[in-house]
């Protein structure tokens, strides 16, 4: 028999914190901006929101007031109810596009990092040659040729262009936990690679896999602004932060609002997404702790 | 001990050939060795020179490129997918890292249900039963700890529960690579006590990996000394240590520190280094560090012979054995 | 005489701010040191070792570290000295070697410059007597061939071949004290002698002084005239070495030694345990820290921590309540 007491096992218990940092207050501010606004983007109709492409002559290029909070454009709509409406687009494109870089290249990166060999030698060096290409070129030039564009047809090919990227981080992240003994040693247990995935590589990879996500899909709206400023968005007079933004290009010095409004919501969604990203990351690492 | 046992394991002629940018780097090179039921074998060696590549490739974490591994007459290296898989679970491996070896992220009772629930031998009750009494027998009070993440853990802890994942499935060889390497004397003492007492409750059969000669000899019947890929002498643990017969033996052991101030001082420490597994020396491996070598070491490679009752040496000019006494010269000129 | 100590420590406390609270790595050790003697500090990982050595020479951390008492090396207090003061004697009075040699060398220079610099930057040397000297320095290390490998980067050297290098630059300067923290740990025994025999001998040959830091009670035996046994942050026991191993009164020493597997033992043999790990430095009692451990704790050792005491020997002293009986070699396993 071993002679260990359990209270001598209590000894040797050191005490560890069960998690890293803290998420501190900001981060849960962070997400009920994210939250509210996704759910002003899903529940558009529902809310009491003048149309947002209602043209209202008599109101052209007011500033903020109590009618029209936000103030209204060069064609009298209201700028809030399109910055609401606007988000659909613009969060749809984001999450849309890296879901679909992230189906195709996430598990294709942890599969290779953990199979190695002739399978990942192949799929790292397509990958490669796929990053080395300019990818805003890429999409523009896609974009431009792909008419009429819809939603659809952006989601698609940002999200196509997004894949090497996530195959590079995902493929990363797996490799340095494919390596642990703790994957050899599900291996001797008899675990099926299939369950060594699920298992014990998923949850490790899991936290940078989100926030890498998050951090993705503020670069993608980003992205979707961008595309807008040369024209390549969801076609007018649909709304979309980066549409709006362009569009008030044009009557900058008669309505600064009209920029200034898209500007802020934009700016705002993608700090507290940069924000929640990096701190799961921070939050969720276990650095181990050396003996 | 001296009663006749059949081999539970039987390792004939293993190779293992790693390839490094197009070199061939022969880590393990020709190694042949049996262990019978119910012994423990040491293997000792410098860093580098092929245990932990030997242990993997029993277990098939690294492929053999040659050589056959016999688990209870079953050629291991023969099977492939699900058999594979479960001729596994007869054989179990500790590792080094005690912290690296457990997933960071899975709590104690999973890690050590993981064989359990892959192979799905026991549910339910009866699981969380066979669990809480494993935990409790490495040491872990199952009721308190169990939820525990594994990340929260010293590495003696770690190590237990490692030991307590390998018994689930009840294997009959365990393999211990360096498993208490990392760990600090005190804590270091208590685990091998209790891989002791967990050997002789289960019936374990043991390949005990480590590069400390003071506690290979500890747990070990017999051991087994490795250089460059080769097990240049094998034999019972008191009398390979008391009288070895292989000139690197001798080295290792003169160069092994006794905490102990009268312990004598061996004045010849062994030069240079292990010359590399990619371009190894022709003939005895040893040779290019071998006071005694001379041109037949170069040319042939010495076989296996029997110097005293199983203790076996390849060496051309193996050194007398004796029994408390220390002169020691070779055999022949 | 006291002046003429080559270093002596002084109610020496280290203090870190952390998240949990204020740890105290080192807790009032005073200890002296002889010019041209050798010293052991030994003690489990976490002891304080590390921290001690590193505040010793004024290498502690810079942010939420306080640091109090007195380290006076060649009559330079440490203690409360600039950065700049303390570069004065950094290289020329004492020098260190880390335990990584990896971590301890840059790996994009060549090693040659790593000398060359202290040389050029700290003597004042020209480009061509730099080179001459670290060539001299490399050879006086051991490295065969040191002009080519003067060239070599560090990546390119083996383990051992790179203590040596570390060791190389810390004597650049010709410093009087050489600290040594863990400068073998890591490495095979072979290469492990042979670097602990490159130290003594140096140590001759220079004329310093080592203070050889270590887990390893094989490593100290043989090397040190003088130990210094470290426990939580203390100094549990010192005395010349032979007084430490054979006539120690403090339970934890014994406790050390017995719980080391030794290569003279039969194999089997059954190691004497200590239950549980080293204590939390954030909560430690105001007793004994051993007290939770050790089979001889009253409840005086849990309330009351027992100052160092002189025993019979001259400069062996303890800190325990119920110190083992004086012939405590008698017992000896
Ligand atoms: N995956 C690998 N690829 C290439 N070389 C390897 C690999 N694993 C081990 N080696 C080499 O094989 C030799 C034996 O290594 P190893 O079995 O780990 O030695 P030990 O456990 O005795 O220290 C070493 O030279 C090592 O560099
Ligand atoms: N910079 C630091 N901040 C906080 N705690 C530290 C720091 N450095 C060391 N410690 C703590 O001080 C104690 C002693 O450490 P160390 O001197 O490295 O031990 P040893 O070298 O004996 O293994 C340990 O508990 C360690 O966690
Ligand atoms: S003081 Fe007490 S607890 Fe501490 S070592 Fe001595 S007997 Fe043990
Ligand atoms: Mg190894
Ligand atoms: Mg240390």
């Amino acid at each position: 028999m071993s002679n260990f007491s359990l209270e001598e096992a209590a000894l040797m218990m050191v005490e560890k914190p069960e998690k890293g940092e803290p998420l501190g207050l900001f981060f849960w501010i962070c997400v009920f901006w994210i939250g509210l606004n996704v759910f002003g983007a899903i529940f558009a109709n529902l809310l009491p929101l003048p149309n947002p492409l209602y043209e209202n002559f008599n109101a052209i290029n007011i500033g903020p007031g109590l009618h029209h909070i936000f103030g209204t454009d060069d064609l009298g709509r209201d700028i809030f109810s399109r910055i609401v409406y606007g988000s659909r687009v613009s969060i749809t494109v984001g999450i849309g596009a890296i879901v679909i870089g992230f189906g195709i290249g996430a598990p294709l990166g942890m599969l290779a990092a953990y199979r190695r060999g002739r399978f990942d030698a192949i799929l790292t060096t397509v990958m490669y040659v796929l990053l080395a290409f300019p990818a805003i070129i890429a999409t523009i030039a896609v974009l431009s040729f792909w008419t009429p564009r819809s939603m659809f047809k952006i989601i698609v090919v940002i999200g196509i262009a997004s894949i090497p990227l996530v195959y590079r981080v995902i493929r990363t992240a797996t490799l340095s936990v494919a390596t642990k003994d703790y994957v050899i040693a599900a291996k001797v247990q008899g675990a099926t690679d299939r369950r060594i995935l699920m298992k014990e590589l998923l949850p490790n990879i899991a936290p940078i896999a989100v926030s890498f996500f998050l951090i993705g899909v503020a670069t993608v709206i980003t992205l979707e602004g961008a595309l807008a400023f040369l024209g390549l968005s969801v076609n007018p007079p649909t709304p979309s932060w980066g549409n709006m933004i362009n569009e008030a290009r044009t009557v900058l010095s008669q309505n600064v609002w009209l920029a200034f409004f898209p500007s802020l919501a934009l700016c705002l969604f993608l700090i507290a997404l940069n924000f929640i990203g990096d701190r799961i990351r921070s939050h969720f690492d276990v650095t181990e702790v050396k003996l | 001990m001296s009663d006749v046992r059949t081999p539970l394991l039987s390792v004939n002629d293993l190779e293992v050939t790693f390839y490094v940018h197009g070199h061939a780097v022969s880590a393990v090179a020709g190694v042949s060795f049996e262990i019978m039921e119910g012994e423990t074998l040491g293997l000792v060696g410098e860093s580098g020179c092929g245990k932990s590549t030997t242990g993997k490739a029993l277990m098939r974490i690294v492929e053999p490129s040659k050589g056959t591994v016999l688990l209870e007459g079953v050629d291991i290296t023969k099977e492939s997918g699900k058999s594979l898989r479960s001729a596994r679970t007869r054989m179990q491996m500790i590792f080094q890292d005690p912290i690296s070896s457990l997933n960071p992220r899975r709590r104690v009772k999973d890690i050590v249900a993981e064989p359990l629930d892959c192979w799905k031998t026991v549910t339910g009750l009866e699981r969380d039963t066979l669990i809480s009494d494993l935990l409790s027998k490495v040491g872990i009070d199952p009721s308190v700890y169990g939820n525990r993440y594994a990340r929260q853990f010293s590495g003696g802890q770690c190590q237990r529960i490692s030991i307590a994942r390998s018994l689930a499935m009840r294997p009959k060889l365990l393999i211990c690579d360096e498993m208490v390497s990392a760990l600090d004397v005190s804590v270091q003492a208590q685990i091998l006590n209790l891989l002791e007492d967990l050997k002789a409750e289960y019936g374990l059969t043991l390949l005990f990996i480590a590069h400390d000669l003071a506690v290979v000899k500890n747990v070990s019947d017999r051991v087994a000394v490795m250089y460059l890929g080769k097990i240049c002498e094998i034999g019972p643990a008191d009398t390979l240590y008391e009288s070895p017969a292989h000139p690197y033996t001798e080295f290792l052991l003169g160069a092994a520190l006794e905490a102990d101030p009268d312990s004598p001082m061996h004045a010849q420490t062994l030069e240079g280094e292990p010359p590399s597994p990619m371009n190894p020396p022709s003939g005895c491996r040893f040779r290019t560090r071998c006071p005694n070598a001379t041109q037949k070491c170069a040319d042939v490679e010495p076989l296996p012979q029997e110097v005293a009752p199983n203790h076996m040496v390849s060496c051309h000019y193996p050194l007398t054995i004796h029994h408390q006494s220390t002169t020691r010269t070779p055999l022949e000129g | 005489m006291s002046d003429d100590k080559l270093l002596v420590v002084k109610d020496l406390t280290t203090t870190f701010a952390t998240a949990g609270g204020d740890l105290a790595a080192v807790a009032g050790v005073s200890f002296d040191l002889e010019r041209n003697e050798t010293l052991g500090i030994v003690g489990e990982s976490g002891s304080g070792k590390t921290v001690l050595s590193r505040t010793i020479m004024g290498l502690q951390p810079r942010v939420n570290t306080t640091v109090t008492g007195s380290s006076i090396i060649d009559g330079f207090e440490v203690v409360g000295a600039s950065e700049n003061e303390k570069r004065t004697i950094w290289g020329t009075e004492v020098a260190m070697v880390f335990q990584d040699p990896m971590t301890s060398l840059n790996p994009v220079m060549r090693i040659g410059k790593q000398i060359d610099e202290a040389l050029r930057v700290r003597l004042g040397m020209n480009r061509k007597d730099a080179k001459a000297r670290a060539i001299e320095l490399l050879e006086l290390v051991g490295i065969p061939s040191p002009v080519q490998r003067y060239n070599a980067y560090p990546g390119q050297l083996s383990g051992g071949m790179r203590q040596r290098v570390v060791i190389a630059i810390a004597l650049a300067c010709s410093p009087k004290l050489l600290m040594a923290d863990e400068p073998t740990t890591g490495l095979d025994v072979t290469i492990q002698a042979q670097i602990l025999n490159l130290l003594d001998e140096l140590k001759e040959r220079l004329e310093m002084s080592v203070i050889l830091v270590t887990h390893d009670l094989g490593v100290v035996a043989t090397r040190t005239s003088r130990i210094v046994v470290m426990y939580a942050g203390r100094i549990v026991e010192t005395g010349t070495t032979r007084d430490v191993f054979y006539h120690h009164r403090m339970p934890y020493t014994r406790a050390l030694l017995e719980s080391s597997p030794k290569v003279s033992n039969k194999s089997h043999t059954r190691l004497i345990t200590i239950p549980g790990r080293p204590p939390n430095l954030l909560n430690l009692s105001d007793g004994c820290s051993f007290a939770p451990r050790c089979k001889y704790a009253t409840d005086q050792c849990h309330l009351v921590r027992p100052e160092l005491q002189p025993s019979v020997e001259p400069g062996h002293s303890f800190a325990c309540w119920n110190p083992l009986p004086v012939n405590a070699e008698a017992t000896l396993p």
